[in-house]
């Protein structure tokens, strides 16, 4: 009954293998209280050229794992286990030096707060061409401005401000600049982690239609890290959903709004008002998500659900194909009509 | 007036505020940013009014206006006076008057973990308000507090009463925001984004929560968000800011399904939907906001409206006109 996703099966698979493929993996922080388990056991896949959307509150591990894809961890964090599977490489137990390579030429990343990352004596144009030849040393100059302005131009800010400073940028100017300058090496996947967040929305959803045309063109693939569901449910072909550091449900968009499994996606959903549509009423969630210090035995969502069993009190669900690459760690999962 | 009938709890008239830009240390400023002109508007009783815009648009300034943290350059603030059958211009308050204007008028801010004091406990936070005011006895407030808290689902409420904020988690420390609001019994309350900093799980929780003691304890709200589907929920009418101005006002329902400003078409039409099954029309508009230092006197959305033209160049900044069903646009051309 339960089988086993193929695209989870790891690098070595004979079917076509996902551009990446991350396997259990687990990432903690120390602190002084003890071990935050972030990210514990965690798999899916990324295909060439998708989309995958993770979604989650606060504290779910989203992030986490964005930064353990790319190493880019704090002293007191660790990758403890797992496999991040890459063109053949296990990004976990790669060598820095080659690690490097693959940051940011391979994989690049927008991260929440970038747009305060720009330093602020240097023009914004050239700090991307910087970036460009740190990594491709047979770019000129030249070649280089050319291609920072067709990415200002692809991110919707006027190429002629390229030789501007940063604090001549608004907030949401210097954000598009950031994510110019994480498409500036024509990497083969972008994390982006709440890259418009902190942005009006307007421009949040010319940025989304950028991103979105930007992937669709250049081929690449894209992991969206967010907390708002109507932004992943707009860029992303697949949705995963996180909660407490686990996986809870994995699927396409539409099966994920559709036919969603586990109960905390079907609790997420549902309070989360939209401007379209009736309008329906929202349903609480009670609790609050648990204390990753000491979480709860079994399924970690079990105290806040409403149709927890006893097992779930006791066992951790494993995440189950249901069909359709349609995955969920439920005992008890939602019935669909 | 923009308002729906019922008795005006509160009334906005030609309300503006302006910020000098500063010239350099010794020099006088000769610009201002205009961060609310002319405002006009009212918010009925037991109604409440969400306030929509983007950064900068002035719905703070607003806000902060009506609870008198700022002073208007201009125009007037009247807030009706249950005491005797009329309306107090809250401009001119000083002394007892101002007091007991502030037990009326309260708000709610949106950061929980910046608005409450760390040094002090839930009960220190919460009874500060009916210290100020000289309410009760000290054993009066306890049991005040107790009962506020309570109500703002902190239960039980002896356990909450002598923590510190940095114990409480972020939907928490909103609820102690809204007790101690509300420990005055307002009639009138300022609420700036006091969902946006919290988890959806818990979000719905403390709007829930808002809707339930408007109703309960008769208290309205302007409601300001940058997020239109929680104005939705929480507001029966909806006003549409930019740069200063309110350019469209209507039930909330009505803006939403039929949006008739250009600019709160393309707001609405920009707005993520929940649902990859939903498509929605994308309505593209120029550049984006600018800071409106001295602004010509035409519509503040001339540059960057599709439907523009030489009547709006030449023309003032457009008033807001009822178009039917207390659907309020400031354009000419719809």
């Amino acid at each position: 009954m339960s089988r086993m996703d193929p695209m989870l099966a790891g690098g070595d698979s004979d079917m076509t293998t996902p551009l990446l493929s991350v396997k259990d993996l687990k990432m903690y922080y120390t602190v002084r209280q003890g071990e935050i388990k972030a990210v514990d056991g965690v798999s899916f896949s990324l295909d060439h050229g998708g989309s995958l959307g993770l979604v989650g509150e606060s504290g779910c591990g989203k992030t986490s794992i964005a930064i353990s894809l790319l190493r880019l961890l704090p002293d007191n964090a660790q990758i403890v286990s797992g496999h991040v599977w890459f063109d053949g490489m296990d990004l976990v137990s790669l060598p820095e030096d080659q690690m490097r390579q693959v940051r940011w030429d391979r994989i690049s990343m927008v991260f929440q707060a970038a747009m305060n990352s720009l330093n602020p004596v240097y023009r914004v144009g050239d700090q991307i061409i910087e970036a460009m030849q740190t990594h491709w040393e047979s770019i000129t100059e030249a070649e280089a401005r050319e291609r920072v302005a067709e990415l200002f131009d692809l991110v919707g800010l006027q190429p002629t401000f390229m030789d501007r400073y940063p604090h001549e940028f608004s907030g949401g100017m210097r954000q598009r600049a950031i994510i110019a300058m994480a498409l500036s090496c024509d990497p083969d996947i972008i994390i982006a982690d709440e890259p418009t967040t902190a942005l009006d929305v307007i421009v949040q959803d010319r940025v989304l239609r950028k991103l979105e045309e930007i992937q669709k063109r250049l081929d690449m693939a894209l992991i969206y890290i967010s907390h708002d569901i109507a932004v992943i449910a707009e860029v992303s072909d697949r949705i995963g959903v996180m909660y407490a550091g686990h996986m809870a449900e994995i699927a396409d968009s539409v099966d994920i709004f559709e036919r969603s499994l586990h109960p905390y996606t079907h609790a997420l959903i549902g309070a989360f008002p939209s401007i379209k549509g009736k309008k329906k009423e929202l349903k609480t969630l009670p609790g609050e998500p648990p204390d990753l210090l000491d979480p709860p035995s079994g399924c970690r969502f079990h105290p806040r659900c409403p149709r927890a069993l006893d097992i779930c009190r006791e066992e951790q669900p494993p995440l189950r194909d249901h069909g359709g690459g349609h995955l969920a760690a439920c005992w008890n999962p939602m019935e669909v009509d | 007036m923009t308002g729906n009938g019922n008795e005006a709890l509160i009334r906005v008239e030609h309300l503006e505020k302006r910020f000098p830009v500063s010239a350099g240390l010794f020099r006088k400023p000769k610009n201002f940013i205009h961060a609310v002109d002319d405002l006009n508007f009212e918010i009925p009783v037991g109604s409440s009014l969400g306030l929509v815009g983007e950064s900068g648009c002035g719905k703070t300034t607003t806000g902060k206006l009506i609870v008198k943290l700022y002073e208007p350059t201009d125009g007037h603030i009247f807030l009706r006076d249950p005491d005797r059958e009329g309306y107090t211009d809250v401009a001119g308050l000083r002394g007892s008057e101002l007091k007991v204007f502030r037990r009326r008028v309260q708000m709610i801010f949106q950061d929980p973990y910046e608005s409450l004091n760390p040094r002090r406990t839930i009960f220190d936070t919460v009874a500060e308000p009916l210290a100020v005011q000289g309410i009760g006895s000290v054993v009066d407030r306890e049991e005040k507090v107790a009962h506020m808290l309570s109500l703002v689902g902190l239960v039980p409420a002896g356990t909450f009463m002598f923590r510190y904020p940095h114990e409480l988690s972020g939907g928490q420390r909103q609820r102690v925001a809204i007790a101690r609001a509300l420990i005055v019994e307002p009639q009138f309350i300022v609420a700036d984004e006091p969902t946006s900093m919290l988890d959806v799980s818990i979000r719905i929780g403390v709007m829930e929560l808002m809707s339930e003691l408007a109703d309960h304890m008769g208290v309205s709200y302007l409601y300001i968000t940058h997020d239109l589907a929680v104005a939705r929920y929480m507001c029966q009418r909806i006003a549409v800011m930019y740069t200063g101005k309110i350019v469209e006002l209507a039930e909330s329902e009505e803006l939403l399904s039929n949006p008739l400003h250009p600019y709160s078409r393309a707001l609405i039409s920009a707005v993520p939907v929940p649902d990859p099954r939903l498509s929605r029309d994308v309505i593209e508009i120029k550049g984006g906001i600018s800071k409106p230092i001295d602004p010509p006197p035409r519509c503040r959305f001339f540059t960057r409206c599709p439907l523009a033209d030489k009547e709006c160049e030449t023309s003032d900044h457009p008033p807001l006109v009822d178009r039917g069903n207390n659907h309020f646009v400031a354009c000419y051309k719809v």
